[in-house]
């Protein structure tokens, strides 16, 4: 999952950002002007977009209407100082799907932003399921009928991206761009080696193969 | 604890008091009036009565000679009881004749016509007539050259029977009337003050939740109370803005304090979200102690705000000592310099030496800090920001200026409120909290001078302070 965080405060952004990185698993790209986050925004796929009210160069308002004028329907989080109602109804008129009040707690922020991308994903529990596989987005824990199987980090993200897309072709590209930030090299071989290592973990049991290759195009989940 | 005074009760007592002044007066007077009417008419009837009786007098022929009275005509008494009492002598003394009831004390030996005499008990008014004609229609050996006097008493009992219940129905009368015009006047007043409570109504419901006084039709058509309200309806408006500006910037504190808290519980969230080493906890601890110092720095700014405006609003009178400007202006600029160094902007003073006033040297300097700061904030690296003192007979002017970029119109009004940012760089690595130029406006009007943007464009900006002589 890749979230766009904007938001002014560096020192902020960037708790947030190592925050959601280390505990959350999301590829984070941080932007500090409203502008660039509308650039951003609008120019890479994200799953998720947290979004400060007061900006330099575009205010956050502004950057949500002009997003969801432009047909981006990634899931907002308004992070604001401003707790009046009057801007809170604003900003969820606008467009947000939610908002948390500084100062806020790391905690609450990361559990409202995996709410946010699941729902996004049309998915409103926590455990997901294809086939015989359950995947618990709120602790990263994985059972392949009803067994534990341990995964890297990386493996367990790409797991997750495909099992919100059952049925779907994903492509490698896409599973880089929304499982890398902005800042990190993209090696398409880094997706081959987490897709063999999926394989080789969840397929021990001797079941059915889960992971299927469409050569040129890109990977698939069946349910 | 001292007893309240009371308008109301001050004015009826005022009224109370005049009336019954105008009461008594006017009672004194009616009744010294008819005291003198009732005697004037008393004294004619006397002397009326005096001139009846010579009138009356007869020569007997007899030896020796007398006089006498016509019995069958003398005046009926006045008073039965007391009959009038009568003597009629001539003036050669030879004759004489008298009533019945006559008595020696009746007649006084003096100048006056007229006098009171009490006897028997009975007050009696006398009057003495002197030098009447012997009126004599029959007899004939007249002594011609004989004149008459007569000395002639009434009792005087119905006369000041008269005058005293004259006397008690004007008492009556007047503690009649005043009773009824005291209480029209104690209605009066009260009603006349009824305003003045409606005022005081509308007054108490005013509160920091409805500040409007509405003033009754009653009290604003009170010329009275014009005055009154004007005062409450400006202290009440100036009192609003006062607190509104207050409960602004308390809004505006919280909030601005909202976004260093933040950061700093991030920090520490973040540190404590996962095991450690010791060395990171030591590397997070410091990056906490930097937010804490960005803390400190904007409650220090906020502190400092609030009290150059409480100075302004106090108008406090500090024992000040004289300083030259230009001196104050280079130690702000040593403060600002190592920003200037990172920013690489320049910093130029030019001042003529002899601008003085009575000021705290560290609040100018913290003028001057602020708008150095701001100035090479918005200054591109390599430019010059230039600060100048000068000063003529009416007082001493400062000036910085910049070649930034310039202020958007729109922007100007806005710049001196507290928490105000520029938007063009207002990301925190440069902008401030925007209190700088709110802290150095509160300061100069302390000093009752004045901060305003000279010039403006895309040639950059010139802020210039200026202070009069007497500042």
């Amino acid at each position: 999952m890749r979230v766009l965080i904007i938001e002014d405060e560096v020192r902020l952004a960037e708790n947030i950002a190592e925050v959601m990185r280390e505990s959350g698993g999301y590829a984070v790209d941080i932007v500090f002007d409203g502008e660039e986050g509308l650039y951003m925004a609008e120019s890479n796929p994200y799953d998720l977009i947290l979004l400060d009210l007061m900006l330099p160069g575009m205010d956050g308002t502004t950057v949500l209407q002009k997003l969801r004028g432009g047909d981006v329907d990634v899931p907002v989080l308004v992070l604001t100082a401003r707790d009046e109602k009057e801007t809170i109804i604003a900003v969820l008129n606008a467009g947000a799907d939610d908002y948390v009040t500084k100062p806020f707690d790391l905690g609450e922020l990361l559990a409202r932003a995996k709410a946010l991308v699941r729902r996004g994903k049309g998915q409103r529990s926590p455990i997901l399921r294809v086939g015989d596989i359950e995947i618990n987005t709120a602790d990263h824990s994985v059972r392949r009928a009803g067994n534990p199987v341990s995964l890297l980090g990386m493996e367990y993200r790409v797991l997750e991206y495909m099992a919100h897309r059952p049925n779907t072709v994903v492509s490698k590209s896409e599973l880089l761009e929304h499982l890398y930030d902005f800042n990190w090299e993209r090696f398409s071989n880094v997706i081959e080696v987490y897709i063999s290592g999926l394989r080789r973990k969840l397929d021990e049991g001797g079941s059915e193969k889960l992971i299927q290759t469409l050569r040129g195009q890109g990977y698939m989940i069946k349910r | 604890m001292t007893a309240r005074r009371s308008i109301q009760r001050q004015l009826i007592t005022a009224v109370i008091v005049s009336q019954l002044l105008l009461a008594g007066g006017l009672a004194a007077l009616s009744m010294y009036s008819l005291r003198r009417q009732l005697r004037t008419a008393f004294d004619a009837g006397l002397q009326g009565r005096s001139m009846s009786i010579a009138a009356l007098v007869r020569y007997s022929e007899d030896e020796p000679p007398k006089l006498m009275f016509d019995g069958e005509l003398t005046p009926r008494p006045l008073d039965a009881k007391h009959p009038d009492a009568y003597k009629v002598y001539s003036s050669d003394g030879k004759f004489s004749a008298q009533s019945p009831n006559w008595k020696e004390r009746f007649d006084r030996q003096t100048q006056r016509q007229f006098w009171n005499v009490t006897v028997g008990g009975t007050s009696y008014r006398a009057v003495r007539m002197a030098e009447l004609p012997v009126l004599d229609s029959e007899g004939a050996g007249t002594p011609a050259t004989t004149t008459l006097t007569v000395v002639y008493a009434a009792p005087t009992e119905e006369m000041n029977e008269l005058y005293a219940n004259a006397g008690l129905y004007l008492g009556i009368g007047s503690v009649v009337l005043l009773a009824v015009t005291a209480g029209l006047a104690m209605w009066g007043i009260r009603r006349g003050l009824f305003p003045l409570q409606a005022l005081a109504n509308s007054a108490a419901s005013v509160s920091p939740v409805n500040w409007e006084l509405r003033i009754s039709e009653e009290a604003q058509t009170t010329a009275e109370l014009g005055p009154l309200t004007q005062a409450m309806t400006a202290m009440l408006r100036s009192l609003q803005q006062a607190f509104t500006q207050q409960r602004e910037f308390l809004g505006n504190a919280a909030h601005e304090l909202k976004t260093p808290v933040a950061i700093l519980k991030s920090t520490l969230q973040s540190l404590l979200h996962r095991p450690r080493q010791s060395e990171e906890y030591r590397a997070g601890i410091e990056k906490a102690l930097d937010d804490m110092a960005r803390l400190e720095k904007l409650l220090h700014s906020m502190l400092r705000l609030a009290r150059a405006e409480q100075w302004a609003m106090g108008n406090l009178k500090r024992d000040l000592p004289e300083i030259e400007l230009g001196a104050t202006c280079q130690s702000a600029m040593e403060r600002v310099q190592p920003y200037a160094d990172l920013r690489g902007v320049k910093l130029e003073f030019t001042g003529d030496g002899k601008a003085r006033m009575r000021a705290d040297m560290e609040d100018l300097e913290l003028v001057w800090a602020n708008l150095l700061e701001n100035a090479v904030r918005y200054s591109p690296a390599g430019e010059t920001v230039r600060i100048s003192v000068t000063s003529d007979g009416t007082g001493a002017r400062v000036a910085v200026e910049d070649h930034g970029p310039g202020i958007p119109m729109p922007e100007i009004p806005k710049i001196f409120d507290r928490f105000h940012r520029g938007d063009q760089s207002r990301t925190r690595d440069t902008g401030g909290y925007g209190l700088g130029l709110a802290i150095a406006n509160a300061i100069v009007g302390t000093y009752g001078g004045t901060i305003r943007v000279e010039a403006t464009g895309e040639e950059g900006t010139t802020m210039a302070v200026r202070f009069g002589r007497s500042c």
